[in-house]
This record gives C-alpha cells, sequence and structure tokens, in this order.
C-alpha cells in the first residue's frame, strides 16, 4: 500500500494515531475551505440613507439599528450571520416582509423611508439586480 | 524554507489589496432607488458623472410627475377642460410621439393615457393603501376609451381630442432616463457603465474584463432566481406584481392595470425583457414588459412577437417559468428548485 511505503520511508516515527489526527485536520480544512471561502457567503451588511453610506456592520455580531429616514426610524437586526428590516414607519411593510437576508447581493430597500440594505462578501454574484 | 512562506504571504497580500477601479452610488429618484456603478474613472470624475446624471434624473422625475405640478399635470389639467391648446417643451412632444408609436404597436396593451384609472385604483401616491374601487366609476373610465392617438402635437402645441386622457408616464419615464444616462456617460467619454432605476438596467461596456452580470430578482422570495450577462448596450427590465401593490381580503392588487378592463392583472409574478442595443433600448425595457404581462397565458408567445421581443421570462402564478428559448440560453439559475419548472416558449 502506498500510504505505508509512504509511512516507512518518510515518517517511520509515525503512529496511526498521528496519521488520524493529519487526516482528520485536512477533512476540517477542507470543510472550513468549502464553507468560509463559498462566494455566496455574505460577511458584512451595508446600510444607506438616501445616497450616503450609513456603515458597514460584520454579520456575524449581533446587533440592532435605528435609522432615521424622511417618514421615522426603521429598526435592523443583524444576527447569525442574517440581516433584515424588524420595524419601519412605512405603510405597505415590504421592507419587513423581505424577512431575513442571507447571501450575497441581497438587497432590502424601503423606498418610502429612503433606507436599504445590502449584503456584501467577497465576490458578489452579480454587479446590479433587475426586480 | 523562510523566502517560501514570506512569498506567500506576499501573494495573499496581493490579493487583498488589489482595488477594484468600480465607483457606485445610490441615490432616490422617480419613487425609487437609482444606483450607478462605473468601471475604470477616477473617482473623482465618475462622482461628478453620477452627480450631473442623478441631476438630470431628478429634473425628468419633476417635469414628468403624474400627480405633483408638473408639465404632465398641466397637460392633463388642459386635456380635461377642453380642446385647449397648451406649448409644451420639445423633448416632451417627442416622448408623447414615441410613446404612441408604442401604444400603437403593442395594440394598446401598453396605454400612458389611462392615468385616470391608475388614480382610481390609488396608484397615483407616494405611499397607497387598499383601495375598494368603484366598479361603476372603472367602466365609465373603460369606456371613455383614453388612447395615445387622441392627442394632437401640432407646432409645439398639444391638445386632446377626447377629454378621458390622463398621461401617466410610470411605464415609460424610466425607461428613457436609462437612454439619456447613456447619452451622458457616452458624451463625457465613459466607456463602462452600468445603470439601475428601480430595477431596469442598461449596460455600457464592461465590468473589467467580463461583461457586466445582472441578477433577477424573485418574485416571492429576498434572492435572486438567475443571472445574466448584459452586454453593452443592452438593456433589461421587469414588470412584476411584487414592487407596488396591495391586499384587500386576501387578494393582490398590483400597479400595472389592464387597460382594456381597467383591473389591475392578476394571475402573473413577473416579465421580464431584454433589449438589444438600439438608441431607445431604456425605453423598450420599461415598456415591453407590460404588454406581455397583460397578456393571457396562452398568448404571451404571440405577443412577445408581435411586439419584437425575443427575450423574455415570464413567471406565473402557479410558479411556472416560461422561457424562451435564446433567454434560456443565457440565463444562470441560482435558484435550482425554479429551474425546474422552466418551460421552453413556443
Amino acid at each position: 500500500m502506498w500510504l505505508k511505503r509512504l509511512k516507512n520511508a518518510a515518517y517511520p516515527d509515525f503512529l496511526l494515531g498521528d496519521w488520524v489526527v493529519l487526516v482528520a485536520s485536512l477533512v476540517v480544512v477542507l470543510l472550513l475551505f468549502k464553507i468560509l471561502w463559498s462566494h455566496q457567503q455574505a460577511n458584512r451588511l451595508e446600510v444607506r440613507q438616501g445616497s450616503k453610506i450609513l456603515g458597514v456592520y460584520d454579520l456575524n455580531q449581533a446587533r440592532s439599528l435605528s435609522v432615521a429616514g424622511p417618514l421615522g426610524v426603521s429598526e435592523i437586526v443583524i444576527q447569525h450571520g442574517k440581516a433584515r428590516f424588524k420595524h419601519s414607519p412605512c405603510a405597505n411593510q415590504y421592507c419587513v416582509h423581505q424577512g431575513w437576508l442571507k447571501t450575497v447581493g441581497q438587497v432590502a430597500i424601503c423606498l418610502p423611508n429612503h433606507i436599504s440594505l445590502e449584503l456584501l462578501g467577497e465576490k458578489k454574484p452579480y454587479d446590479s439586480l433587475n426586480y | 524554507m523562510r523566502g517560501l512562506i514570506l512569498f506567500f504571504f506576499g501573494l495573499l497580500l496581493m490579493s487583498c489589496s488589489r482595488v477594484e477601479p468600480i465607483y457606485h452610488m445610490q441615490s432616490f429618484v422617480f419613487g425609487t432607488m437609482v444606483d450607478i456603478s462605473i468601471y475604470g474613472e477616477s473617482e473623482e470624475d465618475a462622482q461628478a458623472i453620477s452627480n450631473d446624471i442623478i441631476r438630470q434624473f431628478q429634473d425628468l422625475h419633476n417635469r414628468l410627475h403624474a400627480w405633483r405640478p408638473s408639465e404632465i399635470t398641466v397637460l392633463n389639467h388642459a386635456f380635461r377642460s377642453g380642446k385647449v391648446p397648451v406649448r409644451i417643451a420639445p423633448d416632451i412632444a417627442d416622448i408623447i410621439a414615441d410613446a404612441t408609436e408604442l401604444s400603437i404597436k403593442s395594440k394598446g396593451a401598453f396605454n400612458p393615457a389611462i392615468g385616470a384609472l391608475i388614480n382610481e385604483w390609488g396608484f397615483q401616491q407616494d405611499e397607497f393603501k387598499p383601495v375598494k374601487v368603484n366598479q361603476q366609476r372603472i367602466a365609465q373610465l373603460v369606456k371613455a376609451n383614453p388612447q395615445m392617438v387622441d392627442i394632437v402635437v401640432d407646432d409645439g402645441k398639444v391638445f386632446s381630442t377626447n377629454p378621458s386622457v390622463q398621461l401617466d408616464l410610470g411605464g415609460y419615464a424610466k425607461g428613457y432616463a436609462l437612454d439619456q444616462a447613456l447619452l451622458i456617460l457616452r458624451k463625457q467619454g465613459v466607456s463602462n457603465a452600468l445603470i439601475n432605476i428601480g430595477g431596469n438596467i442598461i449596460a455600457l461596456g464592461k465590468h473589467g474584463d467580463q461583461p457586466w452580470r445582472v441578477g433577477i430578482q424573485h418574485p416571492r422570495k429576498p434572492n435572486a432566481i438567475a443571472t445574466l450577462d448584459l452586454p453593452s448596450g443592452w438593456a433589461i427590465g421587469t414588470s412584476g406584481d411584487y414592487q407596488r401593490y396591495f391586499e384587500l381580503k386576501g387578494v393582490r392588487y398590483c400597479h400595472i392595470i389592464n387597460p382594456a378592463t381597467g383591473y389591475p392583472v392578476q394571475g402573473v409574478q413577473s416579465v421580464t425583457v431584454l433589449i438589444p442595443p438600439q438608441p431607445n433600448a431604456g425605453v423598450l425595457s420599461d415598456v415591453t414588459s407590460k404588454p406581455i404581462f397583460i397578456a393571457q397565458p396562452e398568448a404571451r408567445a404571440s405577443v412577445a412577437r408581435q411586439i419584437g421581443i425575443q427575450d423574455y421570462l415570464v413567471i406565473e402564478n402557479d410558479n411556472r417559468i416560461l422561457a424562451s428559448a435564446s433567454m434560456a440560453q443565457r440565463l444562470t439559475w441560482l435558484d435550482k428548485q425554479a429551474q425546474q419548472h422552466v418551460v421552453e416558449a413556443p
């Protein structure tokens, strides 16, 4: 077996446990790579009010934001890598009904209150959204 | 060994420090969000040009507004009160002529003369609420048969032969603004930009060495259903029942009203069209989705042919998805579940 030959030739001192640890770490690294390096994974939330960027927030840090717009204060929550409008002073509540945003490029806009949310990450799957 | 580690750290740093020469701006105009991306220009230039575009949009918005005092509301007032000719700006005369031609071509399915109907349904407001309409009033407004051809433009003056004509360019203005934006960008020597007005998008050049890529919003979920590359000069537009609508007793009433019945269209969630480069690509991306949206499901393909649309995507209420053959080839599906419901258009 090639593994045995390799073991005897290069790592004569390795025990079975060493190999288990080595292989297990390799699997963990590959898994982490797949999860964290995925282009879809969003890691930041950009909040805009009108044409101003109010801030960019880490999605892994739970917090709630109160943002004042022309109609009043909109509340935004960040939790477990997701973000959403929680309360809004607008009539139709489309922004609240949008629910949780999770992947890069997802957008929620409160048109009446001029506030928009967009999830950012390493690579956006698209440049702009047609709706 | 140390050299090797340094080399890899170097690579890592290089990958972090690669800043793209892309400028991004958002603003609220036309009652919606305007999103401008400019690639390959200095930040100062890109900012100045974007500001210029936004100013022009704001100006157009103010002039074409259907319910706040504007050049259009002045016209509508004159139309209501009889055949008194009103002087209009040359570009507004051009807009009316172009919209009339498109209305004829769509056999009246695109009809910007039905402002009174749109108002009756409560959609001529910044924030609309559920409206219980007066059925008789709707029937009257349909019977009055306001048409773009009732408008007579002569020697810079305009009047209507039908007092029920009330202009509402809500399904035209954003597309027109896209075409204007492209003119400004080209005049300023910008070769790469992407302009998005409330979901209607036009592309110029590329995003670096890649074409601009747009996502198509899922009409019922907060994510994109598919993506496609938008080559230079192409425009994309969607009519949907999910951006402007209200619900009354569990029924959804969207802002797209069938001029033939006077009632909001039901049974379809969205229609997306793709327009190849031409001087009014933006206008066509705004206008041509409406007749397909309004058509009966079995007539969508023939209506698309009639108005010269090759690339379109329809998401029906029963989740069936209709894609023209050429559109299907362009799409990259993100929503695999939706992809299984795709049917190719005849």
